[in-house]
């Protein structure tokens, strides 16, 4: 490995996101004319630390799935840059300059599980083979050293050993989400990407399997960007949380300091409106009227304000600067002081 | 609004609230399938009050839709049949009624309202002609008077410039938009009975909290009763009267929400409560219920859920256990061979 120029210090994070960009062109008629941008990612900056997990939460629509997909190059960026720092003291890679090819090199060590345990299991595949192509692929393991290693991961995360012969339509929905983490796992990544990794379970399942991320993260040393739409698993599992809206941060804390000081009004009503085992806790939810407008033309000012139950006159006018809140906590709210 | 009165004259008196609308008796609905019978509803019991939210939690396919399908007539069959049971709607066996009958009760003195509404919703149709087709049908509305009312109906359910929407398709609305139609469609007769089968899981939580408080709201306005069924025991701690448990095919455990949530005493709902990430605090382990569902061709001898239970005994194998009441709260039922050990759970 080159020196960097750089010097790195112990707290260089494993991944660093600037000004994240992603627009679908808009075409129209017959000659396709490009008519605007549907502004999906319209640009976040984030960190995520080593063996740290990030959440980004955000209702349907508000581009944390686009985000993370962007992130690994799944989708091809618009803008932005991103780099990987594989150790505080290597040199970090830019992952959006690299070719096709080259990026390829650096899967191994990023990775994603999807949210759907149903459709992103191919049916023809047996579990063993689903688990083991990417090993093949890379040309890591051949033969009986692969069939090992795969059946290991298999019991690893939770399953018979002779799920290697099983096809994906024989487990239930917890069992294949297991498949899609030891697929993910295979390649010894450093950072996973996990998409509604738990959203599709029931309660019981997602328990199982909540713990069992929790458990590879320690073992392994991982870092995950989690997505989500569900708040109390977020608030369970992360470090730190970013909240989403219409493809922008609008606040950004530990997991403590989101939940018991939310500054951002969307947070709040997001956090008010999530309902609580308790009955005798009656909620007072925030109220907000209306949808979530369309990424195409986002309203003037804060995307917010037109919800907002505090908008003011100049919310209509400006987007709102980043304010830090804390050493770890800023939002993005004229508001905010 | 005269249409409105002389309609319900066919379906006898109102009920007081707190009398019993609808009586599930141990009813049996299950379906032929390759590998044999599948019981996917099993000895099911409940009752709903007049006036009431029961809500009916449990993971998929407990049977907990079923259960909401055998009551309207919904189950397709073959491969299902009714194995069993009755189901007393004032009185009346839906079980045995013709379709005929059942089709001025769909709709009419029960109405449902489903989990994914551009599915349920034809997108054919502008939203305004389905909501008219239910009161034209049962109310014998002509087509003016049914276009005005469906347009109060949207007004109802808070869609704005309803005078607009009415004319409009499913797909030129948002899901929470479509799920409000859903309501106003739902709502149109005025129905005694509402069943919502997961009206707000495909919704984001601020469009959830909005359709949530609109059906409390035309609950109390209305006097209906609602049928809750979800899989979200925080949904069902802020809307629900009483609750019923539910796990494969049977109910385990019957109560009012504040004894369900504050006492519960079924191992599996213990369990379940234990998995809730929101009530763990951070760091600390989920506790979960290890395995998974039996599947529904195969549901284990005796208690049926000993195979993940922690207190599992020989007599959880032979005798099935019979929801019995338990402790000092009224109308509490549980079915459980090892109450006394799960107080220690």
């Amino acid at each position: 490995m080159t020196e960097s120029t750089t010097a790195p210090t112990s707290t260089a994070p494993l991944i660093e996101v600037e000004g994240l960009r992603k627009y679908f062109p808009i075409r129209k008629g017959v000659f396709s004319r490009h008519v605007g941008n549907v502004k999906a990612v319209d640009g976040l900056s984030f960190t995520v630390g080593r063996q740290e997990t990030l959440s980004l939460v955000g209702e349907s629509g508000c581009g944390k799935t686009t985000a993370g997909r962007t992130l690994l190059r799944l989708l091809e960026p618009t803008a932005g840059r991103a780099s990987y720092r594989a150790e505080p003291d290597t040199e970090a890679i830019e992952l959006f300059d690299l070719s096709r090819r080259q990026m390829r090199e650096y899967r191994t060590d990023l990775q994603i599980i999807f949210q759907d345990p149903y459709s992103s299991l191919n049916p023809r595949k047996t579990a063993g083979g689903i688990v083991g192509e990417a090993l093949r692929v890379h040309g890591l393991a051949t033969g009986q050293e692969l069939e090992d290693r795969v059946a290991e991961l298999l019991v690893r995360v939770g399953l018979r050993a002779d799920a290697f012969n099983r096809f994906p339509h024989e487990f239930s929905g917890g069992q294949r989400q297991r498949i899609g983490i030891a697929r993910a796992l295979a390649l010894e990544p450093r950072f996973i990407v996990c998409d509604e990794a738990v959203s599709a379970l029931d309660v019981s399942i997602q328990a199982q399997v909540i713990n069992l991320l929790k458990d590879l993260q320690e073992e392994r040393g991982l870092s995950f960007l989690f997505i989500a739409h569900d708040l109390s698993v977020v608030k369970y599992l992360s470090d730190r949380i970013a909240v989403m809206y219409l493809g922008r941060i609008v606040e950004l804390a530990t997991a403590a300091e989101l939940f018991s000081n939310p500054r951002h009004p969307y947070t709040k009503a997001l956090l008010s409106a999530v309902p609580r085992p308790d009955p005798k806790l009656r909620q007072e939810r925030i109220p907000l009227t209306g949808d979530v407008p369309s990424p195409m033309n986002p309203p003037p000012g804060c995307h917010f304000a037109p919800r907002c139950p505090v908008a003011e006159k100049r919310c209509h006018e400006a987007y709102p600067e980043t304010v830090k809140v804390t050493a770890t906590h800023e939002a993005a709210c004229h508001l905010v002081e | 609004m005269s249409t409105e009165t002389q309609s319900k004259g066919s379906s006898g008196a109102e009920e007081k609230s707190g009398e019993v609308l609808l009586q599930v008796k141990d009813l049996r609905t299950h379906f032929r399938g390759d590998e044999g019978i599948a019981k996917a509803v099993d000895g099911v019991n409940y009752s709903v009050l007049a006036g009431e939210t029961l809500g009916i939690v449990g993971e998929s396919g407990c049977g907990k839709s079923v259960t909401a399908l055998s009551i309207l007539g919904l189950v397709p069959m073959p491969p299902g049949f009714n194995a069993g049971g009755e189901i007393l709607f004032r009185g009346e066996n839906l079980l045995e009624v013709d379709e005929r009958r059942l089709r001025e009760i769909r709709g009419n003195d029960i109405s449902m309202i489903f989990q994914e509404p551009m599915t349920a919703l034809n997108p054919v149709f502008t939203v305004g002609n389905q909501i008219m087709e239910t009161v034209m049908l049962h109310q014998g509305m002509d087509k003016m008077a049914a276009h005005q009312h469906a347009i109060r109906m949207l007004e109802k359910v808070g869609i704005p410039s309803p005078e607009q929407r009415v004319d409009e398709y499913p797909h030129q609305l948002s899901g929470g938009m479509r799920q409000r139609v859903m309501i106003a469609m739902a709502m149109a007769c005025s129905p005694s009975l509402l069943i919502a089968d997961e009206p707000t899981t495909a919704l984001d939580v601020t469009i959830q909290a909005q359709v949530l408080e609109l059906i409390s709201e035309l609950q109390k306005r209305e006097g209906m009763s609602v049928l809750l069924i979800t899989h979200d025991l925080g949904v069902v701690a802020q809307t629900a009267d009483h609750v019923a448990v539910m796990y494969a095919g049977k109910v385990v455990e019957y109560g009012s929400v504040e004894t369900i949530f504050g006492k519960p005493c079924h191992p599996y709902t213990i369990g379940l409560f234990h998995s809730l990430p929101d009530l763990a605090p951070p760091g600390v382990r989920l506790s979960t219920i290890e395995g998974i569902v039996p599947s529904a061709f195969r549901f284990p001898s005796g208690c049926r859920f000993r195979t993940r239970c922690p207190l599992a005994s020989d007599r959880c194998a032979e005798i099935e256990p019979t929801l019995e009441r338990f402790g000092d709260q009224a109308g509490h039922t549980v079915a459980c061979h090892h109450l006394e050990e799960a107080e220690k759970l």
